[in-house]
């Protein structure tokens, strides 16, 4: 059920980031949705489970998303096992900790992308171009991590927390 | 041992899957640029809710052009088109007089195009591609050129049954074989995310602000003669070898909504 339901939120964060967030963004920097999904995983599922799952997310996003196929299930891989292997030992609903994961993580995202196609593929000056985008993306992806959080919450708060709830079994942190 | 592998194994399992994703993905980097079976189901998969979507979004914004003053005047799209033209017609000028001096020139037929509407742009922020709601059905396969009415927007990456997916020439990875229109130096224009880079124009070129960058046809990717941009700004070094070039787009690619596809020649 979990998993259909980041399915789900795959495809309205790819409906948002291809269609509807792009006009309202004309700069060409506009919230990376999908990573911040990956993250949210990171915290919430066990590694293998949640490892097969975000790897297969990055597949999706490659599809949308620039012309390597793989790249962002690399990516999103590694940033994934990065935030579970922390996530046994942090208050995942502490808001500094939101802020340290999405701005980790979206530099992580650029880092890791700048290697891959720097070290990979004969892209001339791509670094350049991410190092000119990261503040405002940086920017964005806080922003959007913040009112996806306070979103969360409020979801919470207003659908009963009974099992078999979605929501509370959306919201359950994995064991240790 | 047994101790050091129990206290490490999480650490080493996941460099061990982060190498395998790593690569899985050079791997896949060796497959030529088609479209593999994954991508082409997401394409489908998508195609039908985001072409509705991107419908409702310009119906929006027609009726938003439409109602706040000014919205709908666009006179940086009017200059654009302009010297897109210009530039056409000058470019067919000197076509035609190279071809009445050959005298046994064969007139090149024009190419089909297929008109295809844009439903979507690349999902991150750091690529430049856009998704048309044409595909390998209709004739879009991968390596085909796509143009507006400004001139180059850029090639099919990946084609899907009914949608594909278009590099434009400012992604980073495009590179586009081009001539300096009135001067005919060779060059290659590289995307740099807003722009393009004219890449091996030799320091003594006498490339002005202005002119006009038209595709040179060479590495058969894009016929020759298409508008690709003007040259924004020019910069020497004293003891460089190449002179720094910035190139301005003919495309408005904020504004796409509607591209043409060169399609294959023959039956």
């Amino acid at each position: 059920m979990r998993v259909l339901l980041y399915l789900g939120l795959a495809w309205l964060a790819l409906l948002l980031q291809t269609v509807l967030l792009p006009p309202l963004f004309p700069g060409g920097v506009k919230p990376d949705l999908i990573l911040l999904l990956a993250i949210w995983i990171g915290l919430r599922e066990p590694p293998l489970k949640g490892g097969a799952l975000v790897y297969g997310l990055g597949w999706l996003y490659d599809a949308y998303a620039g012309v390597y196929p793989g790249l962002h299930g690399f990516v999103l891989l590694a940033i994934f096992l990065t935030v579970c292997g922390m996530a046994t030992r942090l208050n995942t609903e502490s808001l500094p900790l939101l802020w340290c994961l999405v701005g980790g993580g979206t530099l992580m995202h650029a880092a890791l992308t700048a290697f891959a196609l720097e070290f990979f593929v004969d892209v001339d000056r791509f670094w350049a171009l991410i190092i000119a985008s990261l503040p405002a993306q940086l920017l964005y992806n806080l922003l959007a991590g913040y009112l996806a959080r306070n979103l969360y919450f409020r979801l919470k708060k207003m659908v009963p927390d009974t099992p078999p709830g979605v929501l509370a079994r959306f919201g359950r942190r994995h064991a240790p | 041992m047994w101790e050091w592998w129990k206290k490490n194994r999480s650490l080493l399992l996941g460099l061990v899957l982060i190498l395998a994703a790593l690569l899985g993905y050079s791997l896949g980097l060796r497959d030529g640029g088609r479209t593999g079976w994954f991508e082409r189901v997401a394409l489908r998969l998508g195609g039908p809710v985001f072409g509705p979507v991107a419908d409702a979004r310009y119906a929006v914004a027609g009726v938003w052009n439409a109602v706040v003053p000014g919205g709908g005047l666009d006179l940086e799209a009017e200059t654009r088109r302009l010297r897109a033209e210009m530039a056409n017609v000058e470019e067919l000028k000197r076509e035609n007089d190279r071809l009445k001096r050959l005298l046994d020139f064969v007139e090149q037929q024009p190419r089909r195009t297929l008109a295809a509407r844009v439903i979507g742009e690349d999902a991150t922020s750091w690529f430049r591609t856009i998704e048309i709601d044409r595909g390998f059905e209709d004739g879009v396969t991968e390596g085909l050129p796509v143009i507006d009415a400004a001139g180059l927007v850029g090639r099919v990456v990946k084609s899907a049954a009914h949608s594909a997916r278009v590099l434009l020439i400012t992604d980073a990875s495009s590179a586009v074989a081009v001539l300096v229109q009135d001067e005919r130096i060779r060059g290659v224009c590289r995307g740099q995310g807003g722009t393009l880079a004219l890449d091996f124009a030799l320091v003594q070129d006498a490339i002005q602000v202005g002119d006009g960058i038209i595709t040179s046809g060479s590495g058969g990717v894009f016929p020759k003669g298409l508008v690709v941009g003007y040259v924004r700004s020019v910069r020497r070094e004293e003891f460089g070898l190449f002179q720094t070039v910035e190139v301005e787009s003919a495309v408005d690619f904020a504004h796409l909504e509607e591209v043409l596809v060169l399609l294959k020649e023959g039956p």
